[in-house]
């Protein structure tokens, strides 16, 4: 099989992966560059386990080709928040109890972060619409749906706080 | 945001058609068209090993654009269901299109599936292949040959079968700009909202004479009732030229669910399909009734 190079921006890192043209970028995430955090559930785009977000867009990692991802900016769960801090979405996943067993969450907060990125206000449908590409086996949905308006009013009141200083 | 051509033997992402034209009839047997991959790698998920090279159409800006050109929008193959999706001139033009594509997948899908790729892999579930007939969309198919402009109904063929050669590529859909007074309804039924195959859906666009009383044009078009996309050609003769307010919508119903001809599957039976097909162009002329009404 032909090897060929690829260079990518993984979590605001450069890096340079040697990969093949049949290789997946969710293979390519966690074999080869160790981050784990991102799962492989049905391997076809339905479960939303393997969620990252690439270029700005939410994209499952398995329908994606490693050379596809040549030049791409990705994030993946490793690159929300850090260790001293964590990201307000995950820090409500937390407090609301949203995580079972979790192995859906890397995908559902990655979901969650596009979705208040594009609407900070979203209503129960909406967040319903948000995180329609992800599924959770242990059907903890209610308290998932808890979580994001958590994190939608901590930041709004956040950043409303930010606002004010600006005055 | 920087982007290379990868020059790996079995990865191929030219920036220009012509060279992408150029690798295709090189080596059209060994080599696959990728665009969205979310058809294509869902195929192939466990028999990647098939494929020798990829023919990658991401670098080519000109395939990703939306265009109004005189009467008429041109929409690039590579244009994505998140794209059209979140197009004013889309919305303002073709809304059943616009619909369509809302409903497809999840935003995962969206942000990556492309109007081409739904096009040519031809599923007679393809969410986006009934609203491209209902608003009488062309392909435009190209070739180190030369091109070739076929209307949506002629390119369809069977399940997964077009006229598409192995040379070819599609690049664009040409769609013609509706008239004022144009109404159109989407209506996709399936077993949940997201990611599901359609067990049936309908696009029907109504374009209404002067007075928004006569009907001067109907186009009703079904997916997954049939080996293709279908128009069902019997309810425009039913309906040209006639006055909308006295139209028998149970009558308009009735022939849709005479003239399809759905199969049983796991989505649903030859028999559901055909009353829901019933159901769901009532359910649409009414609110393409409602629409025109309120029309100022």
């Amino acid at each position: 099989m032909s090897k060929l190079m690829i260079e990518l921006t993984i979590n605001g890192k450069k890096r340079k992966v040697e990969t093949t043209h049949l290789t997946r970028l969710l293979d390519l995430i966690r074999d080869d560059l160790h981050l784990t955090g991102t799962k492989e559930g049905c391997g076809k785009g339905e479960c939303g386990a393997c969620t990252v977000i690439m270029n700005g867009e939410l994209v499952s990692s398995c329908l994606i080709l490693a050379p596809q991802a040549d030049g791409a900016i990705i994030t993946t769960i490793e690159g929300i928040g850090d260790d001293k801090c964590l990201d307000p979405v995950q820090e409500a996943f937390i407090e609301t109890g949203a995580v079972q067993c979790g192995f859906c969450t890397p995908g559902m907060i990655l979901a969650a972060k596009k979705l208040l990125e594009e609407n900070p206000h979203p209503d129960e449908e909406e967040i319903k619409r948000g995180i329609s590409g992800n599924l959770c086996r242990c059907t903890g949905y209610q308290k998932i749906f808890d979580a994001i308006k958590l994190a939608a009013n901590r930041l709004s009141s956040r950043d409303k706080g930010r606002g004010e200083e600006d005055v | 945001m920087h982007q290379r051509t990868v020059p790996c033997q079995g990865y191929f992402a030219p920036r220009k058609i012509e060279e992408a034209l150029e690798i295709l009839s090189k080596q059209e047997k060994e080599i696959k068209v990728i665009a969205g991959g979310t058809d294509l790698l869902i195929q192939y998920y466990d028999r990647l090993y098939e494929i020798n090279g990829w023919l990658d159409l991401k670098n080519i800006k000109e395939l990703q654009e939306i265009k109004i050109h005189q009467n008429q929008m041109e929409i690039g193959a590579m244009v994505t269901h998140a794209q059209l999706e979140k197009s004013a001139e889309i919305k303002k033009y073709f809304p059943v299109l616009g619909k369509a594509a809302a409903d497809i997948g999840s935003p995962q899908i969206r942000s990556r599936g492309t109007i081409g790729g739904n096009i040519v892999n031809a599923s007679p579930a393809g969410d986006l292949l009934a609203p491209l007939m209902a608003y009488n969309a062309q392909f435009k198919l190209l070739s180190t040959q030369g091109e070739k402009i076929v209307p949506a109904e002629k390119f369809f063929i069977g399940p997964k079968k077009t006229i598409l050669e192995p040379a070819q590529l599609l690049t664009r859909i040409i769609l013609p700009l509706p008239s004022e007074r144009t109404f159109g309804s989407w209506i996709k039924i399936g077993k949940r909202k997201a990611l599901i195959i359609a067990t049936i859906t309908l696009a029907l666009v109504i374009e209404m004479a002067e007075d928004n009383k006569t009907v001067k044009d109907v186009r009703t078009c079904l997916g997954s009732v049939a080996p293709t996309p279908i128009e069902i050609k019997e309810v425009r003769e039913k309906m040209i030229g006639k006055n909308f307010d006295q139209l028998d919508f149970d009558q308009l119903g009735q022939i849709v669910e005479d003239k399809i001809s759905p199969i049983d599957d796991i989505r649903g039976t030859k028999e559901y399909r055909k009353d829901v097909a019933k159901e769901i162009m009532i359910n649409a002329l009414e609110e393409i009734d409602a629409a025109r009404r309120s029309y100022k």
